[in-house]
């Protein structure tokens, strides 16, 4: 290789690694937002819910109530036909709390009925211990946290009366352990028998009637720790379960209110107007949350996700790509003007060489060929080039980012990295941007080859033949 | 396309150089026929036109008036495009400076018109080996042409001039830069290749020695031409 030729490749090189680092660099940033960003939750998983209200030329405007959508079997269907979503999970909540009751230790509990068939794929990797629901109506799956907060009521009684009388140790806390009063053990509750205990009160000739309902159950398994602390006393049960006993809790005020009422057309009622308190919708792939979210905002559903800050962080890095990009670019746009002058350099000293191959039967084309092929080539070896002097920017950039905490400081506000997981890198060189910065070194050189390849074919193989 | 069957014929051919006002007339009403598998030299002094009617019969050139037509194809009204492919089917040039590619081998050099006729990798190497054994070049085909003789440096150019089995070969001076037992060497080659496969040659030259192993040979002057003579069989 000439050292003309050698030197317009550097160029290419030089330009390659500027936009291969820029972009490197906004990709790492913006991986590392959206990864502080799922310290929040599972991004590729969003609660959805009617959307009440929507902000139009800086004005909240409410939806009107008989526009407003209802989460039913109906709206399930429609979510489901949304491209991109991956399941559909209902859920039912007891509109009264439970208590929760292994051995000799209790507790209140949220019970939240799932429908098993949609949520068993992806919440069967949440589980910790045990297994997940099978659809028995006899299977509970708990929380990390409730067995921690079940108590020894009858022990702490005794504890109390003990310390009444003097009996317990000075200083010790009264106070339940939830309560900051001692330390939070939990002991394993997973394969044990429980109990569920609801109870309901309702008056009749304005007597006040209390009730009281027994559910046994196991617990099949306990779901890993999580940061979403709604969920911290939850007790999954099939949306059966939870239905039928919601039925039960109102039913004794319901009677109260309606005794005319026949109980057929009561249920009838309530089959009609059956709704869902949220739905869960799982997305296939991050990449996919954008278009979901803009889905389900066209159909009238409200999101409740940190997905919903994928769009602005997306719309951010993507100015700060095109920005630095478009800066680097200028160094590119310099090597091509530089392969462009190599080329024509190039024809002029091979003028007689064009000649004696169009004698001996080069097309127009062949001659072209050659030249954008040449001048593709040095584009390609700049490129391969300026791609490894990237990687080597973006690995120095990366240690000396992680060893200076230059990362934590620059966490967008999102909260810290995950501790666990791969640690977060300033700048990354994903394939597909390896990939385009070859492939477009490769284009920048065949199109710098485009004008003197023309000029290379049109020249007279005569005059071509005889020039020195 | 039509197949090479290595006839020539140029009819009423006028043709100058220049543009506009100041035109230089080099060629007067040429018209000759040379048959297929004829040895023919093209005599005269410098300047008398001959280089200029080898170009007109490459195709390099486009007559002013008149037609030349090779092997049934009217080549006059042809386009660049065409006559390039028209070459490359039916003609092999051999040069007095060789015109060999200097970065490439002699095997890379015979290879040449090859690549562009579209022949495989395997097929045009088998051919170009083949043509350099047949030009005696056989301990040669990889070097380079700053690492060969004058006369070796033209046997290539003569197998790059075969290699597409031509039905005609022209050649501009082959002998000019040789000294005479070379000279001799590349003759008597042209003249083997010339009866073992019928090629049609048409020799540019001013050295007698050519013109006597010539079948014909047609002398120009001030772009005329003034004789045609025949060796007697």
């Amino acid at each position: 290789m000439k050292l003309r030729t050698a030197l317009t490749s550097v160029g290419v090189m030089i330009g390659t690694a500027a936009i291969v680092a820029m972009m490197a660099l906004s990709l790492g940033l913006k991986e590392s937002a959206v990864k502080s960003l799922e310290n929040f939750g599972n991004l590729t998983e969003m609660d959805v819910e009617p959307l009440r209200w929507y902000e139009e030329k800086g004005e909240w405007i409410d939806v009107p109530e008989d526009k407003v959508k209802k989460l039913n079997m109906q709206a399930v269907q429609e979510l489901k036909k949304i491209p991109g979503i991956q399941a559909v999970m209902p859920i039912k909540e007891l509109r009264e709390q439970a208590k929760l009751k292994v051995g000799r230790r209790e507790g209140y509990v949220q019970l939240i009925g799932v429908d098993v068939n949609e949520s068993a794929a992806y919440r069967k990797n949440d589980i910790e211990k045990g297994d997940y629901l099978t659809g028995s109506p006899q299977e509970v799956v708990v929380a990390f946290d409730v067995s921690r907060e079940l108590r020894d009521v009858e022990k702490e009684k005794r504890e109390e009366r003990r310390r009444r009388t003097g009996g317990g140790q000075a200083g010790q806390s009264t106070m339940p352990p939830d309560m900051g009063g001692g330390e939070s053990i939990g002991f394993n509750i997973v394969d044990r028998a429980a109990t569920l205990i609801l109870s309901r009160e309702y008056r009749i000739d304005d007597e006040p009637k209390y009730e009281k309902k027994e559910l046994r159950v196991r617990v099949v398994g306990q779901l890993k720790k999580t940061e979403e602390r709604g969920s911290s006393s939850a007790v999954y049960v099939p949306i059966n379960v939870v239905k039928e006993l919601n039925d039960w809790v109102t039913r004794g005020r319901e009677e109260e209110n309606n005794e005319g009422s026949t109980r057929r057309t009561r249920e009838q009622a309530k089959k009609d107007t059956f709704e869902f308190d949220r739905i869960t919708v799982k997305v296939e792939s991050r990449e996919k949350v954008e278009g979901v979210v803009a889905a389900l905002k066209e159909k009238g559903f409200e999101v409740w996700s940190p997905a919903r800050e994928l769009e602005t962080i997306n719309n951010f890095f993507f100015v700060i790509q095109m920005v630095l990009g478009g800066i680097a670019a200028i160094s590119l746009l310099v090597a091509t003007i530089g392969i462009v002058n190599t080329m024509i350099m190039s024809i002029l000293e091979r003028t007689k060489e064009i000649g004696i191959m169009k004698v001996i039967g080069a097309t127009v084309l062949n001659i072209r060929w050659l030249f954008l092929m040449e001048s593709g080539f040095i584009g390609l070896i700049g490129g391969l080039a300026g791609l490894g002097m990237a990687w080597g920017a973006v690995e120095l950039v990366n240690y000396f980012g992680a060893s200076g905490g230059l990362l934590d400081s620059l966490n967008m506000g999102y909260g810290g990295g995950n501790p666990e997981g791969e640690p977060s890198k300033l700048a990354v060189i994903p394939g597909w941007l390896a990939l385009f910065a070859i492939g477009f070194s490769f284009v920048i050189g065949v199109l710098a080859g485009i004008f003197p390849a023309i000029r290379a074919s049109r020249l007279s193989a005569l005059q071509a033949i005889r020039s020195e | 396309m039509v197949n090479s069957t290595g006839e020539l014929t140029v009819t009423g051919v006028n043709h100058s150089y220049g543009t506009g006002k100041i035109k230089v007339p080099v060629l007067y009403d040429i018209n000759l026929h040379i048959n297929k598998g004829e040895f023919v030299a093209l005599c005269g002094s410098s300047g008398s036109g001959k280089s200029t009617l080898l170009n007109l019969l490459a195709g390099l050139t486009k007559p002013e008036e008149g037609s030349v037509t090779v092997s049934g194809a009217q080549i006059s009204s042809y386009s660049e495009n065409e006559l390039c492919m028209f070459r490359r089917k039916n003609m092999g040039f051999i040069f007095q400076s060789y015109n060999l590619l200097p970065n490439l081998t002699a095997l890379e050099n015979v290879e040449l018109p090859l690549i562009f006729a579209g022949e495989s990798k395997k097929k045009r190497r088998a051919k170009a080996t083949e043509i350099l054994h047949r030009v005696g070049l056989e301990g040669r085909i990889d070097h380079r042409p700053n690492e060969l003789s004058g006369g070796q440096q033209q046997r290539v150019s003569i197998a790059r001039a075969l290699v597409n089995q031509p039905g005609i070969i022209l050649a501009d001076e082959p002998t000019g830069n040789l000294d005479s037992k070379t000279e001799q060497e590349i003759l008597l080659l042209m003249r083997e290749m010339n009866k073992e496969n019928g090629t049609t040659f048409i020799i540019v030259t001013h050295e007698q020695e050519v013109a006597e192993q010539s079948d014909r040979v047609i002398y120009l002057q001030d772009g005329r031409v003034v004789q045609k003579r025949t060796r007697p069989a």
